[in-house]
């Protein structure tokens, strides 16, 4: 009973969030150029079905396997990784003992999902997206780790079911550690390409990876992109913000709207923050954020002993 | 004996692993043999998974998909044809190394075959990544310690051997490609004196 | 799915990374023969600990070792296939006739 409803809860937060996310991602652009509002509501669904009806474009020889499963298989990495996040007590499709690690299996498979989106099309653009991609997305990545180990550390446990009890039990881990958070949400701009860490599908290079894809192929990477912001949002929410915690309204609930919010937060910074030259951001990743998130690592190992 | 789900799902993953990684030998692009070998490390995480490891079996994947990453990375950066889709072949003592590989197989099967194995599997309540973590940072922790500091090495190391800088000059100071064929002209061009344009020799 | 048939699939794996380390001629694809080798072992190893040892921890311990080796047998050998390539600007085996320079 509590599997299905934990797949059913699965499945409609991601699609009814994927459907929310391409909404949102619309209203930003017409918030900041004062377009209005109205358009941008329907503007999602009328691409999707330009997207469908339009052909499939064919580059010379692609490789057959990897070219046309990119999009799927991030697709469901994006359902496996939400797959960890408890929707209420007791309500978690996959409640194993390591849910922290297999979350990130999920990111590093992705980072290699779009470099093989990028790699299979076999045309200039998208390699150079898909390559330059993989040097900062290898090193947010391990940043993620530090945070989410940081995360983990007041529940004395790998599993996201014990990480949301220590924050029912204690403080939510925002309060405790909010640089993580922070930490945490570039991860977020990392694995759905967006803005400052858009390096993959950016416009300086036609679409990146995405630039030989056409048709419901384009939709798919699309659709996918948006999944795993779902995905990392809710994933967020959870190690953050308490997942399904709160006062007077039931606990799914709780974890919508959180990840809504911090769903709105990422589409927001996609849009207002500039991209920073490839080797600029890798020094910046490596030099400064990289040693921070080992920072925020020590400062909630030694507030835990001060504090426990 | 009956025949379990879990039995399918081992023999089939074996049988994944094995074919992938075969595959890495002979498949075309280098680009494709790095993520084949990614496909047989997935399947024997999956197969770890079966065997009551939820924590190696899961790290395996994480640890193993940067690892293969980067060896793609090195590849296109290696590579005259970047996407590495073009076929190629690039073998030597073929017939030996099938030899030494089947050797080895049959040697070690050989082995497994005649050895007594023990048998005291893992009880099914048993909270194996507590005992791990303990374990670590417990009994053995300076086992895992040593393994830290060998990383740290590892790296320190790896940076000073494939810097361009070193205590003697530039590394690829008067490197010369490799010849075509045995003493004959160097193929590809030779890099610029010093690199960089700072050491130009006038005579 | 018994100690008997993991060994035997884990020999299978070292078998064809030792066809593998031994065959190819480009450096990274030998290494690839040496890392599927290790992805044996580590199977061996996970087997030995699930079925042989009544979940003792320090089978798993051992596991975590042999990624650790898996990790520096990467990191140093790429940093040695970077430096040959600037010596020689070469990346395969047979440009290796001595080890000079």
């Amino acid at each position: 009973m509590m599997a299905v409803a934990a797949f059913v809860s699965l499945f409609a937060l991601l699609i009814l969030g994927t459907a929310l996310a391409a909404v949102m991602d619309r209203a930003a652009v017409a918030l900041a150029s004062g377009r209005p509002m109205g358009a941008a509501l329907k503007e999602p669904a009328r691409r999707a079905a330009a997207l469908l009806l339009r052909q499939k474009v064919e580059t010379e020889r692609p490789d057959s396997i990897t070219w046309p499963l990119a999009p799927v298989a991030y697709l469901m990495l994006a359902a496996v990784g939400l797959s960890v996040v408890p929707f209420a007590p007791g309500v978690v499709v996959t409640d194993i003992s390591t849910g922290i690690v297999l979350w990130g299996a999920c990111e590093a498979l992705t980072v290699i999902v779009v470099f093989l989106h990028g790699w299979s099309a076999n045309a200039p653009m998208a390699l150079i997206g898909g390559y330059r991609y993989v040097g900062i997305g290898l090193p947010v990545l391990l940043l993620s780790m530090f945070v989410l180990i940081a995360a983990a550390l007041p529940a004395e446990s790998l599993s996201v079911v014990e990480i949301v009890r220590a924050q029912e039990a204690g403080l939510w881990n925002v309060v405790r550690q909010p640089p993580g958070l922070a930490l945490f949400l570039i991860l977020g701009l990392m694995l759905t390409l967006r803005g400052p860490f858009d390096y993959a599908d950016a416009e300086d290079l036609a679409g990146g990876t995405k630039a030989e894809a056409s048709g419901p192929h384009r939709l798919a990477w699309r659709v996918a992109r948006l999944a795993m912001l779902v995905s990392f949002s809710a994933m967020a929410a959870t190690a953050f913000l308490g997942g399904y915690l709160g006062p007077v309204l039931p606990g799914p609930l709780w974890l919508v709207l959180k990840t809504v919010a911090v769903m709105a937060a990422v589409i927001a910074a996609g849009h207002m923050l500039a991209r920073l030259p490839p080797s600029r951001m890798l020094t910046t990743v490596w030099v400064v954020l990289l040693p921070l998130s080992f920072l925020v690592l020590v400062l909630v190992g030694v507030e835990l002993l001060l504090w426990p | 004996m009956a025949v379990t789900a879990a039995d399918v799902l081992f023999w089939l993953l074996a049988l994944c692993a094995g074919v992938s990684g075969w595959r890495v030998f002979a498949t075309d692009s280098m680009v494709r043999a790095s993520f084949l070998l990614l496909l047989s490390f997935l399947s024997v995480a999956g197969i770890m998974l079966l065997l009551a490891a939820p924590y190696i079996g899961i790290a395996t994947v994480f640890m193993m998909a940067v690892e293969m990453m980067v060896m793609a990375l090195f590849m296109v950066m290696f590579m005259m044809n970047p996407a590495g889709l073009n076929p190629m072949m690039m073998v030597h003592q073929h017939k030996l190394a099938i030899g030494a590989g089947v050797l080895a197989f049959l040697g070690l099967t050989a082995a497994i075959l005649l050895t007594d194995l023990p048998s005291d599997p893992v009880p099914a309540d048993r909270a194996v990544v507590h005992d791990l973590g303990i374990e670590l940072l417990g009994d053995s922790m300076l086992v895992f310690e040593t393994a830290g500091v060998t990383l740290l090495a590892t790296m320190i190391g790896a940076v000073v051997l494939s810097s361009r800088r070193g205590r003697y000059g530039d590394a690829d100071t008067g490197s010369r490609p490799p010849g075509l064929e045995p003493g004959g002209d160097p193929a590809g061009r030779e890099p610029e004196e010093g690199g960089g344009g700072h050491h130009h020799h006038h005579h | 799915m018994t100690l008997t048939s993991v060994l035997i699939v884990a020999s299978a794996l070292v078998g064809i990374g030792l066809y593998g380390a031994l065959s190819q001629q480009s450096f990274v694809m030998l290494m690839m023969g040496l890392e599927l080798m290790l992805n044996g072992v580590l199977l061996a190893v996970i087997g030995f600990w699930s079925f042989g040892l009544g979940g003792a921890p320090e089978g798993q311990l051992f596991a975590i070792i042999v990624m650790a080796v898996m990790a520096v047998e990467m990191a140093i050998g790429f940093a040695l296939v970077v430096a040959v390539y600037r010596k020689k600007q070469a990346d395969m085996t047979e440009a290796l006739e001595t080890l000079k320079n």
